[in-house]
């Protein structure tokens, strides 16, 4: 078992993801943002630049019911997204 | 997915038996060559997860491609990187051999 046994000189060394375990979502709580993730990749030909805004809403949705711990979107890649947000709306907080 | 643009995918398990199980995954990156620039922000790997009998849910992984790997040269002509994970039940007192891990 372990890691993958190659016959060449290296092997593969599995690192842990940088912020740790996503908990399952046992409930399916964030399954209707998963799901219109998903369409989006499906409607445009699985290109996932084209998803973001939902693959962030999808995020948002774990962040909020405990099931990701909070960090800012602007630091997991989104902050061209936000930065459009508080353009269109600048009464948000 | 363009490297440095963090991209979502899912992945989806099953437990088909009628009692719960708890298992752990690893994964493993091809080509090769291609998993030094494979950066998780945030996977369900690693940690025990529990499956209820029948359950089924969904599993993200979170992630981006370095963008170091354009500047690869023997990245040229890799347009396609596979993910995989092998889930493996966790039995008691077992710890799975994750190097530079623990």
């Amino acid at each position: 078992m372990s890691t993958a046994m190659n016959f060449g000189s290296k092997s593969f060394k599995p690192r842990p993801p940088d912020k740790g375990a996503f908990p399952l979502d046992h409930f399916g709580e964030c399954s209707a943002f998963k799901e219109r993730f998903m369409e989006c990749l499906r409607d445009s030909g699985y290109e996932s630049g084209a998803c973001r805004q939902r693959a962030m809403a999808y995020l948002e949705c774990r962040m909020e019911r405990q099931l990701m711990a909070n960090e800012p979107l602007e630091k997991l890649g989104f902050k061209d997204l936000i930065d459009e947000k508080s353009e269109a709306k600048p009464e948000k907080s | 997915v363009v490297p440095g643009e963090t991209a979502l995918a899912f992945y989806k398990a099953k437990n088909p038996t009628d009692k719960p199980i708890i298992g752990i995954s690893t994964y493993n990156v091809i080509p090769f060559e291609a998993g030094q620039y494979f950066n998780k922000i945030q996977c369900f790997c690693f940690e025990e997860q529990r499956l209820n009998p029948q359950e089924e849910v969904d599993m993200p992984v979170f992630f981006y491609i370095d963008p170091e790997f354009v500047e690869d040269p023997k990245m040229a002509n890799v347009d396609l990187i596979t993910l995989s994970y092998t889930f493996f039940e966790a039995k008691e007192g077992q710890k799975l051999p994750l190097p530079g891990y623990q």
